[in-house]
């Protein structure tokens, strides 16, 4: 349950946003999250809820965008779908691989009024 | 937009106060030249039994400090202090793992003039503590093969980001259904470049490659850092 923590970082991120606009009320949170992390979508839905509680984000919907993982071969630079977490190059066969998509955790953006 | 309605782009990392703190807290450990690792494991794992049988082949010359992250107890941490380690407890209060500030705040208890190695315990969990950076240069995981091959295929979050991997009670492989063949090729196929270490803490088997291998881990950080 590290999504209250993670959460946490959500609402530090918006405070610092909010303090820099002129905001009546949030009305959406978009996050990204990767599928290379352990942040799981109905846990962060609900350490929203605790935390937007009495806040001018209460009531604002959540939006969890997951981003698949893809990655790139070393070798023969070939881009992929990792798909089953096997992290093997399906054209060449080679194991060092670079993940290039799918370790992101971001607040991406708000819908403000 | 209609209404006074506006979307404000943000793309702001949500664990980036972690990171900033992570950073800070391996700035601190290069300056002191101190290799710092990060022990990660389910409950039960022999994450502390593995330090009980480590430290008193490691302190015969290096100096090693542990912190030992636990929910409630103090009780991982007096193991440790018997072998007569400084140790420092972190309890969490319910955090299922820990962050880089909690750390922060008990590196002050430590002597870094003399420091070679803070060995850093997680809470018991696969889960969580893959996502929290503490600053460590590595993770390090301890899994008994007694949870089951599928574990690294289930977990692969952790086995990603992990430098070593310690497959403890190995004594139980007869015992149990474990396919060996497939958890040594689960983890290699999530992460090639992975250590692994095949030990049993109970008998002592495999032990003294992984801790060679972790002294001499020490010893390229301090040739590379210094």
């Amino acid at each position: 349950m590290h999504e209250l923590s993670l959460m946490g970082g959500v609402f530090e991120v918006i405070e610092q946003t909010l303090s820099l606009h002129e905001v009546k009320r949030v009305l959406q949170v978009k996050l990204k999250v990767g599928e290379l992390t352990n942040a799981e979508p109905d846990a962060l839905n609900m350490a929203f809820e605790a935390y937007s509680k009495d806040t001018i984000c209460e009531g604002a919907e959540l939006i969890v965008e997951r981003v698949p993982v893809r990655a790139r071969c070393r070798n023969c630079l070939h881009v992929f779908a990792v798909e089953t977490m096997f992290f093997l190059c399906p054209n060449c066969q080679n194991t060092s691989i670079e993940v290039i998509q799918g370790e992101e955790l971001l607040l991406e953006s708000l819908e403000v009024e | 937009m209609d209404n006074g309605r506006r979307e404000i782009e943000v793309m702001a990392n949500l664990l980036g106060s972690n990171d900033m703190q992570a950073g800070v807290n391996r700035t601190h450990f290069q300056k002191n030249n101190c290799l710092a690792i990060n022990v990660i494991g389910s409950p039960g794992a022999g994450k502390t039994t593995l330090l009980e049988k480590t430290l008193p082949n490691l302190t015969l010359d290096l100096h090693v400090g542990v912190i030992e992250g636990d929910i409630f107890t103090s009780k991982d941490a007096d193991r440790i202090a018997v072998h007569g380690v400084p140790v420092i407890q972190i309890n969490t209060g319910g955090g299922c793992h820990l962050d880089s500030k909690m750390v922060s705040k008990v590196l002050p208890e430590f002597d870094w003039k003399v420091m070679d190695l803070i060995i850093i315990e997680n809470v018991g969990n696969l889960v969580c503590p893959a996502d929290f950076d503490l600053g460590e240069a590595f993770k390090v995981i301890v899994l008994s093969i007694v949870e089951g091959d599928d574990k690294p295929s289930k977990y692969p979050v952790i086995f990603r980001n992990a430098k070593a991997v310690v497959l403890n009670k190995m004594d139980f492989e007869l015992l149990t259904d474990v396919n060996m063949e497939i958890m040594r090729n689960d983890i290699r196929t999530i992460n090639p470049e992975i250590e692994i270490f095949e030990v049993s803490c109970r008998n002592g088997n495999g032990l003294h490659a992984w801790t060679s291998w972790l002294r001499h881990e020490v010893k390229v950080y301090k040739e590379t850092n210094g």
